[in-house]
């Protein structure tokens, strides 16, 4: 079930991606939605419960800007836990993916 | 699907949770159309992209319910919490529900005995002096009182261990919730 794989391999990399995206700059949904519908496909709609989760556990919080068009824009930036998170987590990913790639190297 | 077809059945899906929050939540996917439509989408292009309304209201509204639980630790809070959890299907109810009635039903028996206790504590330190206590007046008053005591400390440890299980319910099934149903379903 290859694609079951890439499912819930994404699921588990998504929060990483947002904490990623969010800490080389700020943004708001729609753009964090694009890059990640556009480079690892995920459903552009999953990304609003996801950073209503990471507000509820204190990753990222919001602060609206004045937009030139239209009503004001929310943008989300990174809090010191979601640094912190965000460091262990990319730390973690590539220890994992290190041991990964190790063992698909030697079975080849 | 419409702009609005798709946000009247994300708010029909939130229904039951705070105003302020639906509004804030169906503000989010109305700046997301329009952004969508500014970036050169049709609204129905956007709505495919976004997924299922009604899925995903019922992924807000478990959020929206942990975080109540997180910020205020009420019984009112506590049972929007494990409905929501358990209204995303991430637990298996049939398996859980005669044990978590079973649960229920005797932390509330152990509540009222220890309300029971309370007041009994109560009767015995007001009536200690009147009647004939074995042991006299003294000992019926610090009987009272312990009785009082003892019953006021089990509702704390019972408040405890109620809180305790509300935060084991939501985070296994927050934890199932992310690794068994992936909000990452193949857009079909």
């Amino acid at each position: 079930m290859p694609e079951t794989i890439q499912i819930q391999l994404k699921k588990g990399v998504l929060e990483l991606c947002v904490l990623a995206l969010l800490s080389r700059g700020d943004n708001y949904a729609y753009e964090i939605a694009s890059r990640l519908a556009k480079d690892i496909d995920m459903g552009e709609g999953t990304i609003y419960p996801l950073m209503r989760r990471m507000q509820t556990d204190g990753l990222v919080e919001t602060y609206l800007v004045e937009s030139p068009s239209g009503p004001p824009r929310k943008y989300y930036r990174l809090t010191e836990r979601g640094r912190a998170s965000f460091t262990a987590q990319k730390a973690e990913w590539l220890a994992f993916t290190k041991a990964v790639e190790d063992i698909l190297g030697a079975a080849a | 699907m419409t702009s609005d077809l798709f946000l009247a059945q994300l708010r029909l899906g939130l229904d039951g949770l705070p105003k302020s929050t639906i509004d804030e939540i169906v503000a989010d996917y109305a700046t997301h159309f329009a952004d969508g439509v500014a970036a050169g989408r049709t609204e129905a292009e956007v709505a495919e992209a976004l997924g299922d309304p009604r899925r995903l209201a019922r992924e807000l509204r478990a959020e929206a319910g942990v975080k109540a639980w997180s910020e205020e630790k009420t019984p009112s809070a506590a049972a929007g919490a494990v409905f929501a959890v358990l209204g995303l299907g991430a637990i298996d109810i049939i398996v859980l529900l005669p044990i978590l009635l079973g649960v229920v039903g005797a932390l509330f028996g152990f509540y009222v005995a220890a309300i029971a206790i309370f007041f009994a504590g109560g009767a015995v330190f007001a009536a200690g002096p009147f009647v004939d206590f074995p042991g006299g007046v003294a000992s019926a008053i610090f009987a009272g009182i312990g009785l009082m005591a003892g019953g006021a400390s089990a509702a704390a440890v019972l408040t405890l261990i109620t809180i305790g299980l509300v935060n084991a319910l939501v985070w296994y099934g927050r934890l199932h919730y992310r690794l068994l149903k992936p909000a990452l379903e193949p857009q079909a």
